[in-house]
C-alpha cells in the first residue's frame, strides 16, 4: 500500500446475532481485510449488508463471533482512544452545547478544563463551526451537527476514525458539501478512515481503495477497487463515471 | 423626477382614510387579546343568560355572585379559616404527599430502568397496582389512617407516585442506545456512561412525570378533603353543596383552576431552568 504499514487487520471474521433468543441472524461471513495507515478506504454496500456491523465490531463495540480484529497487532475487544465514530444519526448530546459535544471525549477521560476549551476549539475551527460552540445541537442543521460529529470524534485525537454512512440522512446538495469538508479536514488532518457508505459516488469521490459488500446477508466482501485519481475529484470526470460502471456492472448493485 | 415623486407622494394620501380605518378594523379584529377577550365575554354572556333564565333551576350563580361569594371567601372566614388559609392547606398537603411519593417513584423508576433485576421484581406489582385510580385508595385509607391529615397525605403519595415511577422507568428505558454507543466510543466509563447519558437523556421524562404527577396530586387533594375533612378547597366544594350554596361552589372551583394553571406555569419554568436544551423546543 501506498501509505505503508497495516493498521486495522480484519481476521475471519464473522458475526451472528441471536434474536429473542433463538433465531440466528448471520451478519458478516468471512471477512479478511487490512487497512493501512492513513488510508482512506470505503466499504460500499446496500442496506443491510452487515457494514455497519463491520464497523462496530472495528469500534468494540460489537465482538465478532469468531475471527478477530486488530488495530496496530492488538487485538479489539472494547471501545478506546485511539479510534472515533462518527454517526449516522449524529448521536450528538442534546443536553450539551456544541463545544460540550466537541469536549465530551476529553472529559470522560479527565483532561482538565483549559486544556479541553483549547483543542475543543481547535477542532470546531477545523470543521468550520467558529462561532456557534454556545449553541445547542437542536439549533444545527444537519449538516451543522455532523460537522459536530466530525469536530467531536477527532478532539479524543484517535488514529482511526470510523464513520457509519455519516452523510446518510442528509439532503444531496449538503451531502456534497459536506464530502468536499470531510476530504478537506482528512488532507489537514490525515487519520486511518474507515468510511461506510451506500452511496457509490460517495465511495469513488472519496476514498482511496473501495470495498464492496454483497447485497444479500450474510455480508461477504465481493469486490476491491483502487481509486487512482487525483483529488479533488470531478463527478463527472471520464475516470470517475468508467470507475463508477466498472463498479455497478460487477456488483449487480443498483447505486 | 419630480412629477413622479409627487403621484408617489399623492397615492397613498389619496387612499388612505378608507384604507387605514380598514386596516384598523382588521387589526383589532384580527388581534389575538380580542379574541381571547371576545371568546370569554361569549362565555360569561352564555352563563349569565342561563343564570338568569333559570335554565338549571335555582342552581346557577350569576357570575357576579361568584365574584361577590370569592371577595366575601376573603373576608369573612369559614369555619374559622379565610380563603389562603384554605388553599394553603390544601397546597400544603399536595406538597407532602407529593415529596413523599416522589422520593420513593423516582429511584425506584431509574433502577427498574437501569436493572433488569430491579425491573423484574418490582414490574409485575407496580403493572397491578398501576390501573387503580388513586381515589379508590380513599376508603382504605380512611380505616388505615384515620380522617386526619395522614390518610390524604397517603392519597396524594399514592397518586403521585404511579406516574412518577412510569415516567423515571421510561425515561431511562426508552434512551436511544446510540448515545450510550457515542459515550462508549468517546472513552465513557459505566459509570460515567449512566452519569452523562442515563441522567441528563432521562431528565426531561423525568421531569414530566414530575408534572403529571404534581396535576394528579392536586385532583387527589380535592377527593381527599371531600370525605370528613374541615379545611382545604374540597371542603368549600362540600360545604357548598351542604348549605345548597352553588356560588359557593363555584367559586371554590375557580380558584382550584386558578392555582392549578399557576402550577403548571411555574413547573414549565423550572423545566425550562433544568434542561435548557429543549428551550427552543415548541411546546
Amino acid at each position: 500500500m501506498k501509505n505503508g504499514q497495516a493498521k486495522i487487520e480484519f481476521q475471519n471474521v464473522s458475526k451472528t446475532f441471536i434474536q429473542k433468543q433463538t433465531q440466528r441472524v448471520h451478519v458478516l461471513d468471512d471477512i479478511s481485510l487490512t487497512v493501512s495507515e492513513n488510508e482512506f478506504l470505503v466499504i460500499v454496500g446496500p442496506g443491510q449488508s452487515g457494514k455497519s456491523t463491520l464497523l462496530r465490531i472495528a469500534g468494540g463495540l460489537e465482538r465478532p463471533s469468531s475471527g478477530r480484529v486488530t488495530l496496530d497487532g492488538q487485538e479489539i475487544t472494547k471501545p478506546g482512544p485511539d479510534r472515533s465514530m462518527v454517526f449516522q444519526t449524529y448521536s450528538l448530546f442534546p443536553w450539551r452545547t456544541v463545544a460540550g459535544n466537541v469536549e465530551a471525549g476529553l472529559r470522560f477521560r479527565g483532561v482538565e478544563k483549559r486544556k479541553r476549551r483549547e483543542i475543543a476549539h481547535r477542532c470546531i475551527e477545523l470543521v468550520g463551526l467558529k462561532g456557534f460552540e454556545k449553541a445547542f445541537p437542536h439549533q444545527l442543521s444537519g449538516g451543522m451537527k455532523q460537522r459536530v460529529g466530525i469536530a467531536r470524534a477527532y478532539a479524543n485525537n484517535p488514529e482511526v476514525l470510523l464513520l457509519d454512512e455519516p452523510f446518510g440522512q442528509l439532503d444531496a446538495q449538503t451531502r456534497i458539501l459536506m464530502e468536499i469538508e470531510i476530504q478537506r479536514i482528512w488532507q489537514q488532518e490525515k487519520r486511518t478512515v474507515l468510511f461506510v457508505t451506500n452511496n457509490i459516488d460517495e465511495a469513488i469521490y472519496l476514498g482511496d481503495r473501495i470495498i464492496t459488500l454483497d447485497g444479500k446477508l450474510p455480508g461477504r466482501l465481493s469486490g476491491e477497487y483502487k481509486v487512482d485519481l487525483p483529488r479533488p475529484r470531478e463527478h463527472t470526470e471520464v475516470e470517475f463515471l468508467s470507475l463508477r460502471r466498472k463498479i455497478t456492472e460487477s456488483t449487480q448493485l443498483i447505486l | 423626477m419630480t412629477s413622479q415623486t409627487k403621484t408617489l407622494a399623492s397615492l397613498p394620501n389619496r387612499t388612505q382614510p378608507s384604507q387605514r380605518l380598514a386596516a384598523l378594523v382588521h387589526s383589532i379584529i384580527g388581534s389575538r387579546y380580542f379574541l381571547y377577550t371576545l371568546s370569554i365575554a361569549i362565555f360569561l354572556s352564555i352563563w349569565e343568560l342561563a343564570a338568569v333564565n333559570k335554565v338549571l333551576g335555582n342552581f346557577l350563580p350569576r357570575p357576579v355572585d361568584v365574584l361577590i361569594q370569592l371577595w366575601s371567601l376573603n373576608t369573612e372566614p369559614l369555619a374559622s379559616k379565610t380563603l389562603f388559609e384554605h388553599l394553603w392547606a390544601s397546597i400544603y398537603r399536595v406538597l407532602i404527599g407529593w415529596a413523599i411519593g416522589v422520593i420513593f417513584a423516582v429511584p425506584l423508576g431509574i433502577f427498574m430502568g437501569l436493572n433488569p433485576y430491579v425491573r423484574a421484581i418490582v414490574k409485575p406489582v407496580f403493572d397491578l397496582l398501576k390501573p387503580m385510580p388513586p381515589i379508590s385508595w380513599i376508603s382504605l385509607s380512611i380505616l388505615w389512617f384515620g380522617l386526619g391529615e395522614e390518610s390524604k397525605v397517603f392519597i396524594i403519595a399514592i397518586g403521585s407516585f404511579v406516574p412518577c415511577i412510569l415516567n423515571s422507568y421510561n425515561g431511562i428505558r426508552l434512551i436511544d442506545p446510540a448515545l450510550y454507543d457515542a459515550a462508549r466510543m468517546l472513552g465513557a466509563s459505566r459509570r460515567q456512561e449512566i452519569l452523562e447519558v442515563g441522567f441528563f437523556a432521562s431528565a426531561p421524562a423525568i421531569f414530566a412525570g414530575l408534572q403529571i404527577s404534581l396535576s394528579i396530586a392536586w385532583s387527589c387533594v380535592l377527593a381527599a378533603e371531600l370525605v370528613g375533612s374541615r379545611s382545604g378547597m374540597g371542603f368549600i366544594i362540600i360545604l357548598g353543596m351542604n348549605q345548597s350554596a352553588p356560588s359557593l361552589i363555584i367559586a371554590g372551583m375557580v380558584v382550584i383552576a386558578i392555582t392549578a394553571c399557576l402550577i403548571s406555569v411555574v413547573m414549565g419554568r423550572l423545566e425550562n431552568m433544568i434542561c435548557p436544551w429543549k428551550r427552543e423546543l415548541p411546546q
